[in-house]
């Protein structure tokens, strides 16, 4: 029969043997003692079963989180904690700009045409 | 401290709303989640991982850029959870009823299951959930200083050093006090998991 320390030590022994960072003499010892011992194994086996479910404990924040944390800051600072920005630029992509005033343009474009007092379309 | 942490840090400085949010955006499942498994309720755990992120935005000046940013915003996580638990407790004790009726085993009590698992089978989903249910229920009845070190190091994976940083214990004192709460773990869940 084992003495019972024995037992005590191998599972005291049982998170550093699990991270590999017992000395080589422990580490043979303590496999040792688990080759002959058949309740330090079922209890090595548990623990590493422990720990190893430990780590699925994974969940994602709340889909709107970052638009919450946005309001907060925002609420408690009243719209002044974060640094200004021009009107447009920096909030409205530039792409959408450029196509805005394109658009813009040609509608300029198309107006004058029509309300030309000669009537004379350019380019005719 | 790398080049990208640098040149973000000196966005966060000036206030720039994007690299905020570029923050909360990578950061932001892991408080959550440390948040979550230390307090137990998915709504205290919300309300505390703003609250972490609104002291980050207001006291990134005095980042002084000694620890990783991850790490120094996890530490302000668990401050948050510490006070938030320390809270709750005193309003459990005084007889008054916790907000939305919750307390650290809520969530373990609501058995809603990981967010991955709602792509699983019905069955695989119930076990998952179930799991989680048994193992949060564990977690809630370590202390304080346990439940930290088992989320830190076996939830979170993050190493010694950073654990040593966080919590400000010796490394030999995280080994230990952390192989006890296992072991407690271990007792608990015996006969509870599949």
């Amino acid at each position: 029969m084992k003495a019972p320390d024995s037992h005590q030590r191998t599972n005291e022994a049982f998170s550093a043997y699990l991270e590999g960072e017992l000395p080589r003499e422990e580490q043979a010892q303590v496999e040792e003692h688990l080759a002959s011992c058949m309740q330090c194994r079922v209890s090595l086996e548990r623990f590493r079963k422990t720990v190893g479910g430990l780590g699925a404990l994974k969940r994602t924040a709340p889909v709107s989180f970052l638009e919450n944390v946005q309001a907060q800051i925002n609420r408690r600072s009243r719209g002044r904690f974060f640094s200004k920005r021009g009107l447009l630029f920096g909030r409205i992509p530039f792409e959408w700009i450029s196509l805005a005033m394109i658009v813009a343009m040609l509608v300029y474009y198309i107006v004058l045409l029509r309300t030309s007092p000669t009537g004379v379309v350019p380019g005719k | 401290m790398s080049i990208s942490e640098r040149l973000l840090l000196g966005r966060l400085v000036k206030r720039d709303e994007e690299a905020f949010n570029e923050v909360v955006r990578s950061y932001g499942d892991r408080v959550y989640n440390l948040v979550l498994r230390l307090v137990g309720s998915p709504s205290e755990a919300e309300d505390i991982a703003q609250e972490v992120f609104v002291t980050v935005f207001k006291s990134i000046e005095s980042y002084r850029g000694e620890a990783k940013l991850s790490t120094w915003i996890l530490r302000i996580a668990a401050n948050h959870s510490k006070n938030r638990i320390k809270y709750l407790a005193r309003r459990r004790t005084s007889g008054q009823e916790l907000r939305d009726g919750t307390d650290a085993t809520e969530m373990a009590d609501e058995g809603n299951a990981p967010v991955q698992a709602h792509f699983d089978a019905p069955d695989v989903v119930l076990e998952a959930a179930e799991t989680e249910r048994i193992m949060q229920a564990a977690i809630a009845k370590l202390d304080e200083e346990q439940r930290l070190l088992v989320v830190l190091r076996d939830v979170e994976e993050l190493s010694y050093d950073e654990i040593v940083e966080i919590t400000g214990l010796p490394e030999g004192t995280v080994k230990s006090r952390l192989h006890r709460a296992r072991m407690a773990l271990k007792d608990m869940l015996e006969g509870k998991l599949k």
